[in-house]
């Protein structure tokens, strides 16, 4: 970083303060504008002098600047306030602006492959926000959050790409709810704070609600109450257990943190272990979702509208699986590790079977594409069961490979929604002869969902399955399990040929589907990088697994030694703290507060 | 400072006191200016004219403030404002270092557990007072009583937090009280708002009573009216001293906890809640749901940590926490579920402050086994103060003159027609609902933090369900008013326009927003605030 730039960065927050609040006073005169302006740079200035002094700084690597994640971050949530005083009479003017808000952070994000991603946290940055609750900011990527961040700077402007094509009324909320959801997705996937983590996990809530139910079908009252009241129980668990976790670690190490660093140290007693990792995993496989938490999923697919599906399905119930990773595995090894085998034959009994059956036994084309969600996240969560290098990376290469296919599908069923109004597959039939480029792309969707070899399904699935053959966290079962999982890929090929046959050949019965126009250019550009990326991960996944591959086994490796320990009897006797290791994956470890300031406030002598 | 000045006893005890005679003097002078004022005559003459017009419910009243309610809100505002900034200036200087004030003590304590409260009960009087500026105007219910009325009524919410003698402790409470059954009253055509004042009078003065012979059974026992001494007395107490008095001082407990979880409007002491809060004219409604129910709190905190601190009362065996953890769970569970089932969106405010009072009483509980719990109290109440006035605000602001916003179906499709009121009311739901990143979502966390640390699963995750329970009716006023649109030909709700509603908000918002953002100068301030501590 040049000095030049550096400056640049500093005065930014200040400039682009002043330039928001010149612009919120309507029909108002220079002076007007010039003093609301000042205004706001103040008040810039006076947030920055009250946040808390800044802890020991991270050592800064030379190719990674520290603040890029936090611009990632922010500008979602900068452009919805800016976003707040645009005027709502232009709509055009303001998906011109959310799309060039996404575009430039999906630009900015692309900066993130620049490093190298080594074992241990990258980009990472961490100052103090609560130093009486021992919280900090703490946000920082490994092998694992870069894909899902990339993903979701991905997914994000063409699913608002997409919605502005279909959606007329209520732009400007629109646009709000997008960059506000956005934003609360990227927070969620960087945050390594337990309490930021949390934030953001409910803060995605309600702008996913509105969207379900401003703009969604005839139930989606119904279903927005649903999917709000079911990630709601779950993540009032998770916050119970977030809160013992905490309160267990300031016992043993006499300091609050929130941190997720310092609380994955700690071992529970048994029984709170597995409590603890109960509230955690709620939360988790609600969102995956796994049976029999998946009910909200259907609803809040098919009442959603396409924008709002696809974001559901590329981005949202990938927090679920990146969550269980992450928190459940890095947190809770030994429970983890005990309920692996039985949840594993649930995702493939109930998942990737039963969700397939349905599937099959859909009449409504987003319904299936939503039950066939329930299929796919079945593969990916047994390959994170399966917990053996190649299960996890092939997970986690199915997470972008369902985000990426899912997406398109939906993309296509909305295609043929706006032109039709209906989704019932019995009112198709022959659609290829009259729109051949739409069922091409669908064909190849289909193939890519299925997993032919030279798409990207194939390759993760192969490697899941794979995992889950030679992974022994599954015991005795592992051969069953991975047997099992190859029969249910053909059943995926059942319900999804079956659906374009039923659709796309035979003859064209339906008289009002004679005259239906192709894709046209919108659709057709949204698709267009999609489709790139079905070849790209089809034919070179070792772009992607290259980068994740040092994270998974420094992931797997943690996983492993909490799996011995809890079977040598970990937690047994109470709880206990374990030793730090040092090392790149505990940069920014939080310390106890020495700072004079904290420890007033901790006898109450001085008030501030 | 001058050295000089600040060693005078006189001028210390005046700064001392200043939150409490800021607000005393300024009373007495809105009174003066509210009864030698000449009413605006336009104004009066406009709302005669319209009350020749056919007669809504509620009726006209012009009497001597007609007019001029908007200049007296202000006057009001500024002086329970200027209490709140007393108190924030008392804070800073401390008042340990004020040493002139033990004069008056134990009648009234001022430490910083008081001056905390001080400065929430002034903040949520000034904000109902700028409300209030707004909505009567607009209702035609300008009697200018009302302020000097809300002013005294903070000012014996004060004084309750204050008070460390059974004396003081019972006038305050009827110089809050008894201003409050006015202010509900109010409007005194409306058969409603007399049902709902007489209501809450008949039972308040039962509760008082209850009081009254609880603290006159605490006399009886240790022969002692300041609250540190009878503490004292009890701790004292062994062998044939306490087997006569046990049964004494245990009825006094019981009938001093029901008169206060009266005041606080706890299940199952609620039931004069609902009509009374939806009776009464909606600020007054915000006032008692917030600065009543914060001085209620302040003094039961005060009564069971200085007078029932001992341990055999103290107990989960054989004293207060397990009384005080089922009134917690019934409030939580009986209000959260009747809210549910309510039609009007004021009626579920009213069930949802007494949710939020079984969620003040699981910190209330905790104080028996972990010191951070007072201080979860304290922060849950300035961030329930805020919120709760924020919605009652933006339920006042959706309604105009015999328009008044009531039910859901009222704001049908509120959210498309009035984009930023519907934004600022879904803010403040969202708070009261507990959704980071708002003041509302914290004050739950550290009670609930508080609450683990005192080992109370249970009770967590009780409130924790109950979150979930509350959060369906408050995303209930967000789905009307987002996502359905009014029935044909049915009324809508427009905004009212007005200043003060607005600045009110705008308060409120700030509030909400810096305590879910960055509350750790109020954190530190609740720790500091805690008795004892």
């Amino acid at each position: 970083m040049s000095p030049a730039a550096r400056a640049f960065f500093e005065a930014a927050p200040y400039v682009a303060a002043f330039v928001i609040g010149a612009l919120i006073p309507r029909r108002s005169s220079v002076l007007e504008r010039l003093a609301v302006g000042i205004v706001g740079a103040l008040s810039v200035l006076a947030l920055k002098g009250l946040w808390p002094d800044a802890a020991a700084p991270v050592t800064e690597k030379a190719d990674e600047w520290p603040h890029l994640l936090n611009v990632v971050v922010f500008m979602p949530f900068v452009g919805a306030i800016a976003l707040l005083f645009l005027p709502r009479q232009s709509p055009k003017f303001l998906q011109r602006f959310t799309l060039t808000v996404l575009g430039l952070n999906f630009f900015v994000s692309l900066f993130l492959l620049g490093a190298t991603m080594t074992r241990g946290w990258h980009f990472q940055y961490i100052t103090e926000w609560i130093p009486s609750l021992g919280i900090r900011y703490h946000v920082a990527i490994d092998g694992v959050s870069l894909w899902m961040v990339l993903l979701t700077t991905f997914t994000t402007p063409i699913a608002a790409y997409v919605a502005f094509g279909s959606v007329r009324k209520r732009i400007k909320d629109l646009c709000f709810a997008f960059l506000l959801l956005h934003g609360a997705m990227l927070g969620a996937f960087v945050a390594l704070d337990l309490f930021l983590f949390f934030v953001f996990w409910e803060l995605m809530l309600i702008p996913m609600l509105l969207m379900i139910g401003v703009w969604g079908g005839l139930e989606r009252i119904k279903a927005a109450y649903k999917f709000f009241l079911y990630t709601m129980i779950g993540s009032m668990m998770m916050l119970a257990a977030i809160l013992y976790v905490v309160w267990t670690h300031y016992e043993l190490a006499g300091y609050l943190t929130f941190d997720y660093l310092a609380l994955s140290k700690v071992t529970l007693p048994r029984t709170a272990a597995w409590l603890c990792y109960a509230g955690f995993s709620l939360a988790f496989l609600i969102k995956v979702p796994v049976f029999p938490f998946h009910t909200w999923l259907p609803d809040a697919h098919v009442q959603a509208p396409t924008g709002g599906s696809i974001i559901l399905a590329a981005v949202l119930l990938k927090l679920g699986t990146y969550g269980y990773i992450r928190f459940c595995m890095g947190m809770f090894a030994g429970p983890a590790a005990h309920a692996a085998t039985t949840l594993a034959g649930l995702v493939i009994a109930m998942g990737i079977f039963y969700g397939a059956l349905v599937a099959w036994k859909q009449d409504d084309v987003k319904r299936l594409v939503a039950y066939s969600s329930v299929a796919h996240m079945g593969f990916v969560m047994l390959g994170v069961f399966a917990a053996t290098q190649s299960g996890v990376e092939g997970a986690l290469l199915q997470m972008i490979n369902h985000g990426v296919s899912s997406g398109a599908l939906f993309l296509l069923v909305g295609v043929i929604y706006d032109r039709r109004h209906t989704r019932m597959v019995r009112e198709f039939g022959g659609l290829a002869k009259v729109m051949p480029v739409y069922a091409a792309v669908f064909i190849l969707i289909t193939m890519s969902s299925i997993g032919v070899p030279g798409t990207n399904g194939f390759v993760g699935e192969f490697m899941v399955i794979m995992g889950t053959f030679a992974s022994n966290h599954l015991g005795a079962f592992s051969h069953l399990h991975g047997g099992l999982a190859a029969a249910g890929v053909i059943l995926a090929a059942v319900y999804m040929l079956s659906v374009v046959q039923k659709m796309f050949f035979g003859p064209l019965t339906n008289e009002k589907n004679a005259n239906l126009s192709d894709m046209n250019v919108r659709e057709s550009v949204a698709m267009a990088p999609l489709i790139a990326l079905v070849f790209l991960i089809g034919f070179f996944p070792s772009l992607f697994l290259n980068r994740m591959s040092d994270s998974v086994t420094a992931t797997l490796d943690r996983y492993i030694e909490g799996r011995i320990a809890w079977s040598q009897g970990a937690g047994a006797e109470g709880a206990s703290l374990r030793e730090r290791r040092g090392g790149p994956l505990e940069t920014g470890y939080p310390l106890p507060p020495s700072s004079t300031r904290a420890v007033a406030a901790m006898d109450g002598k001085e008030a501030h | 400072m001058d050295t000089s000045l600040m060693s005078s006893p006189g001028v210390m005890m005046l700064f001392g006191l200043s939150p409490i005679l800021a607000l005393g003097l300024g009373g007495l002078l809105l009174m003066l200016a509210e009864a030698f004022g000449r009413p605006v005559v336009a104004h009066a003459l406009e709302a005669q004219a319209i009350g020749a017009q056919p007669a809504g419910p509620e009726g006209q009243i012009v009497d001597a403030g007609a007019g001029r309610a908007a200049e007296l809100a202000l006057g009001a505002a500024v002086i329970l404002f200027a209490g709140a900034i007393f108190s924030v200036a008392l804070w800073l200087v401390g008042p340990e270092n004020v040493t002139a004030t033990e004069r008056v003590a134990p009648y009234l304590l001022i430490d910083r557990f008081s001056v905390f409260f001080s400065f929430v009960v002034c903040l949520g009087g000034g904000i109902a007072a700028l409300l209030a500026g707004g909505y009567l105007p607009e209702h035609r219910i300008e009697r200018g009583e009302f302020f000097p009325l809300l002013v005294f009524c903070t000012l014996g919410a004060q004084a309750l937090a204050a008070a460390g003698d059974l004396l003081s402790l019972f006038v305050a409470l009827e110089t809050m009280s008894l201003g409050v059954y006015c202010l509900v009253g109010l409007r005194r055509t409306s058969v409603r708002a007399s049902e709902a004042a007489l209501k809450y009078f008949l039972l308040g003065s039962f509760a008082a009573a209850l009081m009254l012979f609880g603290a006159a059974l605490l006399y009886g026992a240790t022969g002692r009216t300041d609250l540190a001494g009878i503490g004292e007395a009890i701790a004292g107490l062994s062998g044939d001293g306490l087997e006569g008095r046990a049964a004494q001082i245990l009825i006094a407990l019981a009938l001093l906890i029901v008169g206060l979880a009266f005041k606080v409007g706890a299940v199952p002491f609620h039931m004069w809640t609902p009509d009374a809060y939806e009776g009464a004219p909606t600020p007054t409604t915000g006032f008692m749901a917030v600065a009543v129910k914060t001085a209620a709190v302040a003094v039961l905190l005060r009564v069971l940590l200085v007078v029932f601190a001992d341990e055999r009362l103290g107990s989960w065996g054989t004293g207060w926490p397990p009384v005080l953890a089922t009134i917690a769970v019934l409030s939580m569970f009986i209000a959260n579920f009747i809210a549910g089932r309510q039609e009007s969106v004021k009626r579920m405010l009213a069930y949802s402050s007494i949710a939020h009072a079984g969620y003040v009483f699981i910190g209330v509980v905790a104080t028996s086994r972990s010191v951070d719990a007072q201080a979860s109290v304290l922060f849950y109440l300035l961030t329930y103060t805020v919120s709760t006035l924020g919605a009652f605000g933006a339920l006042i602001l959706a309604g105009r003159y015999r328009a008044e916003a009531v039910s859901y179906e009222d704001l049908a499709g509120f959210g498309r027609r009035h984009p930023a009121a519907a934004l600022a009311f879904s803010f403040f739901l969202i708070s009261l609902a507990g959704v980071p990143p708002t003041a509302g979502f914290f004050g739950k966390l550290y009670v609930f933090k508080a609450a683990i640390q005192g080992e109370l699963y249970w009770l967590v995750v009780l409130g924790l369900i109950n979150s979930v329970i509350g959060a369906y009716y408050y995303l209930k006023v967000l789905v009307f008013m987002y996502m359905r649109e009014p029935k044909p030909g049915a009324p809508f709700a427009t905004p009212m326009r007005s200043g003060y509603v607005a600045t009110a908000l705008v308060i409120a918002a700030c509030f909400v927003l810096g305590l879910g953002i960055l509350p750790d100068t109020a954190l530190e301030a609740a720790v500091a605030a805690v008795l004892g501590g």
